[in-house]
């Protein structure tokens, strides 16, 4: 693609649009935080299933906090400022967006994926809490460094416009924001340790069983249940939604716990720490019991089971990745309270 | 309709983590076969709604603004909002009798958001969904 002048912004594909965001945004202030480290110190790892809430009619199952989390998280650091912005009106978002990058300040925007042209056809439901970083204009066409995507894109301003004022759920509204370094001796690895006693918590401590650990119970009885309760084809649908939140583009694989142990892997080396190290490589085995997990909700999916393959296997399965996450996040949290 | 293709991102390469020589290390690739079929069956779904929706249109059950509603993956109330109009009002629409005393302001509403003309909503003209019109680079 011609003119999208790619050394404006340091674009660096990432798995998920947050992480990626954040990551991008503070390399162009100078500030090297990878992608996974974002993720982690940004407490980006979670588990919840909330039937109540519905997605298309399918229940809601979530692999990571909710959206903006990251963001937030990462503006409660001293040495980063977050400047953030939502609008009633609309030309005004597009005026300050257009004066932001007048004034050479790339910003990232909360948007729908829905509106966005240049999103392949297969992805674009109405999803609204997708993040981009909108770096240059040429002529009517915005310059996008979009995390998600191999290289820089252009997208149209009417087309931008209304992605970023999409409606329904996690409506947008427009919001922009950017990261100010007011201390150049933020690190990252001064933030491990609490941000990992934030995910340990929500993972074990909840008083709600439906999230973390126990979450990933329930669903797994929950799981055992659906063949009788809402027949063969709505099961499949369930299953295969389940697997679409775990793997779908974003996640980096395996639910988000594959970059979770990359995140671990590197505050290891940053902490010079043994059981960080070895935490890292048991994140990687639940994330591998979770793509095997995925990989046989999948085969029911399409109706080629291998022997073994039942809804009692991926309940079975799923309890596994429930005990081994349990085991981790008990031996992390043992960690932080040690450091203390 | 390309259902049938292993990989429904038209050829977008996109990352994902994966775990080569025992740690995890972001990989670029076209996406994991489980996921493209779980992926086709969730569009699967969305272009049932759409062919069950035409039919309607077709018998005079439904207006075609249900076609164009569906299509686009929306819900009544999703609609209402996108449109600014009240979700009543819009329920009304989905029925032929009322979409045929729509006001002006409301149909050039509704062809705003679809990208369609008036004339093709007044006309009843089935045109494909927003996503499916030309990509931009």
């Amino acid at each position: 693609m011609a003119n999208l002048c790619p050394e404006a912004f340091p674009h660096r594909q990432s798995a998920h649009c947050e992480s990626g965001v954040v990551s991008n945004l503070l390399r162009r202030e100078g500030v090297e935080v990878s992608e996974a480290m974002a993720f982690g110190i940004g407490r980006g790892l979670f588990f919840g299933y909330l039937p109540f809430i519905r997605l298309n009619g399918l229940p809601l199952v979530t692999y990571r906090s909710v959206a903006g989390r990251i963001i937030r998280h990462f503006s409660k650091f001293p040495g980063i400022s977050l400047q953030q912005k939502t609008f009633r009106d609309r030309r005004r978002a597009m005026v300050e967006l257009d004066e932001a990058l007048a004034a050479g300040r790339p910003v990232g925007l909360q948007t729908g994926v829905f509106w966005l042209p240049y999103f392949p056809r297969a992805l674009r439901f109405h999803f609204n809490a997708h993040n981009l970083v909108v770096y240059g204009k040429a002529g009517e066409d915005y310059l996008i460094s979009d995390p998600v995507f191999p290289a820089p894109v252009r997208c149209p301003a009417p087309d931008l416009e209304r992605a970023r004022f999409a409606a329904g759920a996690l409506a947008p509204r427009g919001k922009m924001y950017w990261f100010q370094i007011t201390d150049e001796l933020f690190s990252p690895r001064l933030h491990i340790r609490a941000a990992l006693d934030g995910v340990c918590r929500a993972m074990l401590g909840s008083p709600f069983p439906l999230i973390g650990v126990r979450g990933m119970r329930f669903l797994a009885g929950r799981l055992v249940r659906w063949p009788e309760r809402l027949g063969h084809q709505r099961t499949i649908l369930h299953l295969g939604h389940i697997v679409r939140m775990q793997e779908e583009i974003g996640t980096g694989g395996g639910g988000f716990r594959f970059m979770f142990s990359s995140f671990l892997r590197e505050s290891a080396e940053l902490l010079a720490d043994r059981q960080l190290r070895a935490g890292a490589e048991r994140m990687m085995q639940a994330g591998d019991e979770w793509r095997g997990f995925a990989a046989m909700a999948a085969r029911i999916c399409k109706e080629r089971t291998r022997p073994g393959d039942s809804c009692l296997a991926l309940a079975a399965s799923l309890r596994s990745c429930a005990a081994q996450e349990e085991a981790i996040f008990w031996e992390l949290s043992r960690w932080c309270r040690e450091g203390r | 309709m390309a259902t049938e293709e292993p990989d429904i991102n038209d050829g977008l390469t996109l990352v994902s983590y994966v775990a080569e020589d025992g740690v995890c290390q972001p990989h670029q690739g076209y996406g994991w076969q489980p996921v493209n079929v779980v992926n086709r069956q969730a569009w699967q779904e969305v272009e049932n709604a759409i062919a069950r929706s035409r039919e309607m249109v077709d018998a005079g059950i439904v207006s075609c603004l249900h076609y164009y509603m569906t299509a686009n993956q929306m819900t009544p109330s999703l609609l209402a909002r996108y449109a600014n109009r009240p979700g009543w009002l819009v329920r009304l629409h989905l029925r032929p009798f009322f979409f045929r005393r729509t006001s002006r302001a409301s149909l050039a509403r509704y062809a705003e958001l679809f990208g369609i003309s008036v004339e093709d909503l007044t006309a009843g003209r089935l045109r494909s969904p927003v996503y499916q019109r030309e990509r931009h680079g």
